[in-house]
């Protein structure tokens, strides 16, 4: 048995020292593209997944949220007069958060697509991400703020000096990542218990930029269960490491505006991306991960 | 059930090897000056842990100094400041510094250098059960001057609280392997006001986060007074950030287009630190051979 033991304390000594190199083939599949799988929208935004692989956007100019089915991938209308609604999210009570662009809100809406909760009003929020206790963050780029509601429902601003746009956190809840439209990197914070964001560092990078842009156009993001983190941006959907560097660029599925994007489907096999008045799938090696679910697990485990 | 497991772990173990590219027919061996020698008196090595304030925040780097035995404080030390520090300063690593720094400044071959080992930083995480932040991409693979302001404006003050470091730019010299190796010659190439010599182990001079363009950077900006020495082998990586022995090549050929002080051992190695280790004492001789005409 102190074979094994010694050899297992080698194992785990060994394994920071390797490079982790997360190359694209790690995740894309030779064969593989974009599939449509609804169309005719003004402009596709906010994918994301509940806990059984659902996913849900926004039709923003239209006021109205969508439903694909994981199972037979039919898309429905799930919400109608949502004011704009713009950025989506799962929180851990199973809710769609929303963030209202037309009435200025933050809110969460039930299973039948009516409002079950409002998170927070006369903000100009635009993404937003929910943590494993239910605190919510979102993004103010006019106001270039990072607001926090905590589960109480109390509202402050926890970050602010850059133009904010997506929001995601890492898989186990320590830490956020907000993209920054202007700029050639990803900002990360650190979570603290009560919700604080502490020590910004512009840790992703670079944000790739092509000619004739002169901005990344960094929107919405998302992460796998390894980690990488995915965000839209002009140039096609750029995966970075979880050691902050670039691991490469994901072709857009069309030559459209690629505004965010969520891995889905059952086994969050898929990853989904709206594009313009588009959303597509394509089918991953790496798997998605309901975050929100499993930061709680990892809270759980700790305690 | 315990002989299965036993294969197990064993075929792992080689899996990861292979991984970091140890090659077992590397003909690199440490020779006499990275052995203890009879009647070489010994520096000592001190660990302490420094938590950056200005150019990291927060972030926790594990740090050794070296005072080699012939210090005493009434002359300016010269500075020598290794990446990924504690491989460099273990008596059991690649490079065992601190026994090469006993023989070659006893022999008079190097200067009286105080070396300082500083490992990536680390953010600690708070929220129970989540990852730390690792810094060393961020630190180490980035185009900018934080690195070096990290070290100028955090890491010198505070050591030099205690010894009597050196002033001169020429007298500050970095070291470093990987990622560590671009970092050394990135905080040279933005700061030679403050540092002016460079070694590089098996650097990577790649598309980390833009380090491939170094050797056009290098060819179109006046020269500035930096002294490489550059490492690299046949059987580096190769992988999605770049090539390692051609970018090793394009670095040494463009510096020596410029007109640089520049020394490039390209050997049969991978990506370790065997033959950096085995030619160290070489190369601080080389780093170093005019200290005394100064």
């Amino acid at each position: 048995m102190n074979r094994i033991v010694c050899f297992v304390t080698l194992l785990v000594a060994c394994a920071p020292a390797l490079a982790q190199d997360m190359p694209l083939s790690q995740i894309l599949i030779p064969g593989e593209n974009w599939e449509l799988v609804g169309e005719g929208y003004k402009f596709a935004e906010g994918p994301a997944a509940d806990k059984d692989g659902n996913v849900y956007f926004t039709d923003v100019p239209e006021s109205k949220i969508y439903r694909v089915d994981q199972e037979t991938g039919k898309v429905t209308v799930f919400a109608s007069d949502t004011a704009r609604t713009n950025g989506l999210m799962f929180g851990p009570d199973g809710l769609l958060y929303g963030c209202r662009m037309q009435d200025q809100k933050v809110v969460a809406y039930g299973p039948d697509g009516k409002v079950a909760k409002t998170i927070a009003e006369g903000v100009n929020a635009n993404d937003l991400v929910v943590a494993s206790d239910g605190g919510v963050y979102f993004s103010d780029p006019n106001g270039n703020k990072v607001w926090y509601v905590d589960p109480h429902g109390a509202k402050r601003v926890v970050a602010h000096g850059f133009v904010p746009n997506g929001l995601i956190l890492w898989p186990d809840g320590g830490t956020l990542v907000a993209t920054d439209s202007n700029a050639p990197h990803l900002w990360v914070f650190r979570v603290e218990v009560d919700g604080s964001l502490k020590y910004p560092s512009p840790w992703y990078g670079p944000v790739r930029i092509d000619a004739p842009a002169t901005r990344p156009g960094s929107d919405g993001m998302t992460v796998d269960k390894d980690g990488r983190v995915y965000v839209a941006t002009h140039v096609g959907l750029q995966v970075f490491d979880t050691q902050g560097r670039p691991s490469g660029t994901i072709l857009k599925p069309q030559d459209a505006f690629l505004s965010n994007a969520t891995f889905g489907g059952k086994g969050f096999t898929h990853l989904y991306v709206t594009c313009s008045d588009k959303i597509f799938r394509r089918r991953m090696k790496v798997e998605g991960v309901p975050f929100f679910t499993s930061a709680e697990k990892a809270q759980g485990k700790a305690k | 059930m315990l002989n299965r497991l036993w294969i197990v772990a064993s075929i792992a173990l080689a899996l990861i090897f292979a991984a970091v590219s140890v090659r077992a027919d590397e003909p690199y061996q440490l020779g006499p000056d990275s052995q203890r020698q009879d009647g070489v008196p010994q520096g000592k090595v001190t660990q302490s842990k420094f938590v950056s304030e200005k150019a990291y925040p927060g972030v926790e780097h594990d740090m050794w100094i070296y005072v080699p035995a012939q210090y005493d404080g009434t002359k300016p030390a010269c500075v020598m400041i290794f990446q990924d520090g504690g491989g460099y300063v273990s008596e059991k690593g690649h490079s065992r510094v601190p026994i090469v720094f006993d023989n070659l400044i006893h022999k008079g071959e190097m200067p009286v250098t105080i070396g300082i080992f500083l490992n990536p930083g680390v953010l600690p995480a708070v929220i129970p059960g989540a990852k730390p932040r690792r810094n060393r991409s961020f630190e180490y693979d980035a185009m900018t001057g934080l690195y070096a302001q990290f070290l100028i404006d955090e890491v010198l003050p505070s050591v030099s609280k205690e010894y009597k470091l050196t002033d001169n730019p020429e007298d500050r010299a970095l070291c470093g392997i990987s990622s560590g190796g671009i970092c050394a010659f990135t905080a040279a190439w933005e700061r030679p006001d403050y540092f002016r010599k460079v070694l590089s182990y098996v650097g990577s001079f790649t598309n980390i986060r833009g380090g491939n363009n170094y050797p056009s950077l290098i060819r179109k900006t006046e020269a500035k007074p930096i002294r490489v020495f550059l490492q690299d082998g046949e059987h580096d990586l190769d992988n999605l950030h770049g090539h390692w022995p051609l970018s090793a090549q394009q670095m040494n050929a463009a510096l020596l287009h410029m007109g640089y002080d520049v020394k490039f051992e390209f050997g049969v190695g991978g990506h370790n630190g065997k033959q950096g280790g085995a030619i160290l004492p070489d190369a601080l001789r080389w780093l170093w051979r005019d200290y005394k005409k100064e």
